[in-house]
């Protein structure tokens, strides 16, 4: 059982290993025609070791940036998420009570 | 002319299968508590709801992308021009690479 987990496991990496190397691939190849057009605008020649460079670093800051960007919305996702049941609970309890007695004081919901 | 930059079907793949990696990595190492703290209050029809992104946050992604390219070879080119060189080599880049990742 173990065993057909692992190889399950080490298959999907191995998938994903590939599909890594192919997006890689493809980003590279966008960024030497950005970097060899921006170079030309400078007057200048750019090394091939240095758009690989720039290459890996834009690809690493892609995920790093977007994983951060995901984590900062999932949490303010979370937090509307979290207050909504409440504030609608508190709604309806506060239209509740104004049909019951207009004299007794209007509860407000929190803001 | 217009710049050329990253097609939004290649940006959306590498969001997609980043997306893909760390919700399998979640999955794995908290079984389904990563995935309930993350739903937290949301309707049953949400809950294997993919992460998804707009046709406008992904072209300004490549924007952004393309930016940080720009920026990093038009900063090593002026380094390298100061120098009095005509092509950019590892230590141009290098110097510029501190201040390039603070401002991004």
């Amino acid at each position: 059982m173990e065993g057909d987990g692992n190889e399950i496991d080490a298959e999907r990496y191995e998938e994903d290993e590939s599909v890594t190397d192919i997006l890689r691939d493809r980003f590279r190849l966008s960024t030497i025609s950005i970097a060899e057009t921006q170079a030309k605008k400078h007057g200048m020649q750019i090394s091939e070791p240095i758009i690989a460079c720039i290459s890996e670093l834009a690809f690493k800051y892609t995920a790093h940036r977007n994983e951060h960007v995901a984590s900062t919305l999932r949490s303010f996702y979370d937090d509307l998420k979290a207050k909504e049941p409440q504030s609608e609970r508190k709604r309806k309890k506060a239209s509740k009570n104004k049909d019951k007695a207009t004299t007794s004081a209007v509860q407000f919901p929190d803001l | 002319m217009e710049d050329e930059t990253f097609d939004t079907d290649l940006i959306h793949a590498i969001f997609k299968h980043i997306w893909t990696k760390r919700y399998l990595e979640r999955e794995r190492n908290g079984g389904n508590d990563a995935l309930d703290s993350e739903q937290v209050g949301a309707g049953t029809s949400k809950k294997n709801r993919p992460t998804s992104a707009n046709a406008h946050a992904l072209k300004l992604s490549c924007e952004l992308l393309r930016v940080f390219i720009a920026e990093a070879v038009g900063r090593a080119a002026t380094i390298a021009e100061a120098e009095g060189v005509s092509k950019i080599e590892a230590t141009h880049l290098e110097r510029i690479l501190p201040q390039l990742l603070l401002d991004f």
